[in-house]
């Protein structure tokens, strides 16, 4: 990114970092009732990483990045459910650890955060579309 | 009457080398000015803003035809082609703003 307007560039990763988070939040919300079997690992939620990226103009930094994706613990939670298909000898299948309540939050955190991003590139375009104005 | 002095060929002789014999010097100086003109300068800045153009024009087609990743990512590079257009625009409008101020000058 030129850093003519950085601040389109700074914006535009922050969208793109909390488009990944309600990717990931979109994941887990289909997932939620995602059942394995005892002897394979639980559906893993997925939480986003994200870090600020150091340099840029003036040393102002160059906005945020997804560093990785942590999955949640593999156990899930077990369920008692003796009629289910996936059940094992003590009639026991896993469930996904996480709840919906969290994961809605998320969406909620990420969605305003990725407005809030957008805001910031529209006044940034249009602060230097005015820049563009001067003496004119 | 005596004052004014005939017009000869003594008047004119001297202009002649100052003319003739530096025109290859000057021809130089000129061309290394003119690398480093205002037109050159133009020349890039469009040269830059064709590769952004053509980014974005790229991010159109991926959009059509879904291979965008990123919609910001396609909004971005085309508000920053947009915004590089009208600096460059601006800054050519303001060059010949000035360019005509002189040219009107009474000399």
């Amino acid at each position: 990114m030129s850093g003519l307007f950085s601040s389109l560039g700074v914006a535009g990763s922050g969208m793109s970092v909390y488009k990944t988070w309600i990717d990931a939040t979109a994941d887990n919300v289909a997932n939620t009732n995602t059942v394995k079997p005892t002897s394979e690992a639980a559906y893993q939620a997925k939480n986003v990483v994200a870090a600020s990226v150091p340099g840029g103009a003036n040393a102002v930094g160059q906005g945020a990045q997804v560093t990785q994706i942590l999955l949640s613990d593999r156990e899930g939670t077990v369920v008692y459910a003796p009629d289910h298909p996936l059940a094992d000898q003590q009639g026991m299948v896993r469930y996904p650890s996480m709840n919906m309540t969290d994961q809605m939050t998320n969406l909620i955190i990420a969605q305003r955060a990725y407005q809030a991003n957008v805001t910031v590139f529209e006044r940034a375009r249009d602060a230097y579309l005015r820049a563009l104005e001067i003496g004119r | 009457m005596a004052l004014i002095p005939p017009v000869g060929a003594a008047m004119v002789t001297p202009i002649q080398p100052t003319t003739v014999a530096p025109t290859t010097g000057v021809e130089s100086a000129g061309a290394a000015a003119r690398s480093d003109s205002f037109g050159a300068a133009v020349n890039r800045a469009l040269d830059t803003l064709n590769t952004q153009q053509l980014n974005a024009d790229q991010m159109a087609r991926d959009a059509a035809t879904g291979k965008l990743q990123n919609v910001e990512d396609y909004l971005l590079t085309a508000a920053e082609a947009q915004l590089s257009t009208q600096l460059t625009v601006a800054v050519r409008n303001r060059a010949v703003e000035a360019f005509n101020e002189i040219m009107r000058m009474q000399v």
